[in-house]
């Protein structure tokens, strides 16, 4: 029975240990291929803290855009900020609304930054061209063909671009329709053109380019063929390439409804203060609960390291973005995890009160505060739960970290707290109803 | 012991004043300052060269140069990441919506006569007004629909303490919580933004436990002590679960007041924004549990009690 408990304790203060180095210092360990970096530099950050812009965007008033339309959006956006090196991006489609919904960081270097021109960038015709290229003339930087003035055919010349399936391989590729003038010019080319590149740029950024295989004749005899074997993987970029091509230009203007552009000098310093807040915070409640609690409470400080520590790494895991109000969720659960060790060491100190043994009251202790933690953690739970559906993005988040805090929270603030505290109350010389800050009463050992 | 339940008639006429002034305060500005966000509007911030520049009249500038009303404010953070040097910003809010001309015309106007960091930030918050209402209205249905699931939730769990009218006084407790924070914003004019409702959320859920908590005791003692009167049990359990509800009020609102602390120092204001709030509701939820929740629980009970004493000889 001693041994055994003895196991799970340091079994549950190994784990919160390894946690904890995870999250401080990253996972990397020759021989295993999951690799991670340290947690602070894992997380995605929301706009608000890291500086940048999101914005709502939506059709002009009277238009209602089709889902086709909306995806449509998204992948020129998408494509469009790819061209200018911003990959960190998060453009949403809200199908509900009829909206899209963009995100973009800014890079810490950048120089001076006027959201409404990133916006008005964002919203502004593009040119879609199949030019000729050289194939010795790559961009050393992108690792695209370098733009020539050879226009095979333009976006106005292309009718329709569409996502089709091989009946025989059940590959997908896309299906191009030229008007007549463009059916014409791209029949000269392709003949001219056999076992070499036609390259499909966007403005000037280049988003496919596909080897001729044979000349091609007439409107509709043209597929790409996509170098992709993984069938769905191989759909999803043909549906993409298909929309915008098809679309080169935006299937109508776009009407920022919010925009929310953050300094990075601001979001960088919330975040920073954050940081150190939270450990000062972290300090003064280990602190306060060695001081009022003492044995138990120095058991807390472990549990709560362990709250948080698993809570910041499952934000990093998830990719979820993590936003000022989400750490408000982070502060919040932290409160209930010191909450739910004050009910039960409370609960002790009163039956040591009673007279009981230390193991006895550590036992009773936990026993008859469950109840309150669990009702207690419950409710915040179906709190969090409502929030996450029915909240919007910034609410989502507090939502989030509110919702996974819960759940840790039964298993460190309880299960390990009793764990470990079962295990030290064995201890002959750890059992002195002082140590667990009962004052007075019989000593009973 | 002192006596909570005894003392109800006063615990609730402070509750019941600072929500009066409240009332009054939103009656007399005719509602709550609401921010750009659920206002509509526009505020743009500005980095400036230093913050020796006269904002009322960039201000009027800007005003001028569009003729519509544009006021202007000072604003300065503290960069944590550059050995806490001093960022100052102008920050420029109208209460409609400005267009895309407009916009540019202010901010033209302003870069002729003030002097603005070369290269510097600029902070925008530019919201149609028909966003901004569905913000709110979402905001208010999360509370809404937290608020009934919650009461669901105590009714069922707490079945002894006749759970419905339970749920009912827990729930009322929030609602007074809430009601608190709206007050003191309403009062003190503070705008009221996305920050504000995040943290009215984070007030429903701690809250409710610090009530639950009592609650517990209640249905604890009740099982063992059937002949202490209503009034006895309610008082034993509060005064039981005491020292808890301060430890715990203790550390939530050190946790909070440490990080409000840090972002005052540092002009953070979107820090400032959620935990000021938050260490209002907090303090409200702490008061609200032991004085409002169940008193009020043991006072409705004491009625229903009557009336059933009063209504069963008639049926006889």
């Amino acid at each position: 029975m001693k041994a055994s408990s003895g196991i799970k304790c340091f079994l549950v203060v190994a784990v919160i240990a390894i946690v904890t180095a995870v999250v401080i210092a990253g996972f990397n360990v020759p021989g295993i291929s999951f690799k991670m970096e340290r947690a602070y530099d894992q997380i995605r950050y929301g706009i608000d803290i890291r500086g940048g812009v999101s914005a709502v965007l939506t059709a002009p008033e009277g238009v209602e855009p089709t889902d086709d339309q909306l995806d449509t959006v998204k992948g020129i956006i998408d494509k469009r900020l790819e061209a200018k090196q911003v990959y960190d991006k998060n453009v949403n489609v809200d199908r509900v609304n009829k909206r899209v919904l963009v995100e973009i960081p800014y890079k810490k270097d950048a120089t001076s930054l006027n959201p409404y021109e990133t916006m008005a960038d964002l919203g502004a015709m593009a040119m879609l061209s199949f030019r000729e290229v050289d194939e010795d003339k790559i961009d050393p930087e992108t690792g695209a063909y370098v733009m020539t003035d050879r226009i095979v055919v333009q976006g106005s010349e292309i009718v329709e671009a569409r996502a089709e399936t091989n009946p025989q391989t059940g590959m997908p590729y896309v299906r191009l329709i030229f008007s007549d003038e463009g059916a014409k010019k791209f029949e000269e080319a392709t003949g001219r053109l056999i076992g070499k590149r036609i390259a499909i740029y966007l403005d000037d950024y280049m988003i496919n380019a596909p080897i001729v295989n044979q000349q091609i004749t007439g409107k509709d005899n043209a597929v790409i063929e996509l170098g992709v074997y993984e069938r769905n993987q191989a759909m999803k970029e043909a549906k993409e390439l298909a929309a915008v091509i098809s679309a080169g230009a935006l299937p109508f203007n776009l009407e920022a409804k919010d925009i929310n552009a953050i300094s990075p000098i601001i979001g960088e310093s919330a975040l920073t203060i954050s940081v150190i807040a939270g450990i000062v915070a972290l300090i003064l409640i280990w602190l306060f609960m060695i001081m009022f609690y003492r044995l138990p409470g120095f058991i807390s400080c472990i549990s709560l390291l362990g709250q948080m520590t698993g809570l910041i790494l499952v934000i990093a895991l998830t990719g979820m973005s993590l936003t000022l109000p989400g750490i408000a969720g982070i502060i919040l659960t932290i409160g209930m995890s010191v909450d739910a060790n004050v009910i039960i060491f409370e609960r002790i100190k009163e039956e040591l009160r009673n007279g009981k043994t230390v193991q006895s009251s550590v036992d009773s202790g936990f026993k008859s505060a469950l109840t309150a933690v669990f009702d207690g953690n419950i409710t915040t739970l179906i709190t969090a739960a409502v929030l996450y559906f029915i909240g919007t993005g910034a609410v989502q988040s507090f939502a989030f970290t509110l919702g996974i805090g819960i759940i840790l929270n039964f298993l460190t603030a309880v299960y390990a707290t009793r764990i470990m505290l079962n295990t030290v109350s064995q201890i002959q010389g750890l059992r002195k109803p002082w140590l667990f800050g009962a004052k007075g009463g019989a000593a009973n050992v | 012991m002192f006596d909570f339940v005894g003392k109800k008639k006063y615990t609730m006429l402070l509750s019941g004043l600072i929500i009066l002034a409240g009332i009054i305060a939103m009656i007399v500005r005719g509602g709550l300052n609401l921010d750009v966000q659920f206002r509509g509007g526009t505020r743009i911030e500005i980095e400036m060269e230093n913050g020796d520049f006269d904002a009322d009249k960039a201000g009027s500038v800007a005003s001028d140069a569009i003729g519509k009303t544009i006021h202007g404010q000072k604003s300065s953070t503290l960069d944590a990441n550059q050995d806490n040097k001093n960022v100052d910003f102008l920050v420029l809010t109208s209460s409609g919506k400005l267009s895309e001309e407009e916009r540019d015309t202010v901010i033209e106007a302003i870069k002729g006569q003030f002097s603005i960091k070369e290269g510097g930030q600029m902070q925008v918050r530019d919201v149609d007004p028909s966003i901004g209402k569905e913000l709110k209205n979402r905001g208010l249905l999360a509370v809404f629909v937290a608020a009934i699931m919650l009461l669901i939730y105590v009714w069922i769990r707490f079945n002894i303490m006749s759970g419905l009218l339970a749920g009912l006084t827990a729930v009322i407790a929030l609602i007074h919580d809430i009601a608190v924070m709206v007050s003191v914003y309403a009062i003190f004019n503070i705008p009221v933004n996305e920050s504000f409702i995040a943290a009215v959320l984070t007030i429903l859920g701690y809250s409710i436990n610090d009530t639950i908590v009592i609650y517990d005791r209640i249905r604890e003692n009740s099982r063992f002590s059937r002949k202490d009167t209503i009034d006895g049990l309610v008082n034993k359990s509060i005064t039981q679960s005491m020292s808890r509800t301060i430890n715990t009020t203790v550390t939530t609102v050190l946790s909070v007041l440490t990080i409000f602390l840090f972002a005052v120092y540092n002009g953070i204001g979107s820090i400032q924004e959620f935990t000021f709030p938050i260490l209002i509701g907090l303090i409200a939820g702490t008061y609200s549990s032991i004085f409002i929740a169940s008193p009020l629980w043991v006072a409705l009970r004491q009625r229903e009690a009557n009336k059933k004493a009063g209504a069963k000889p008639a049926k006889a």
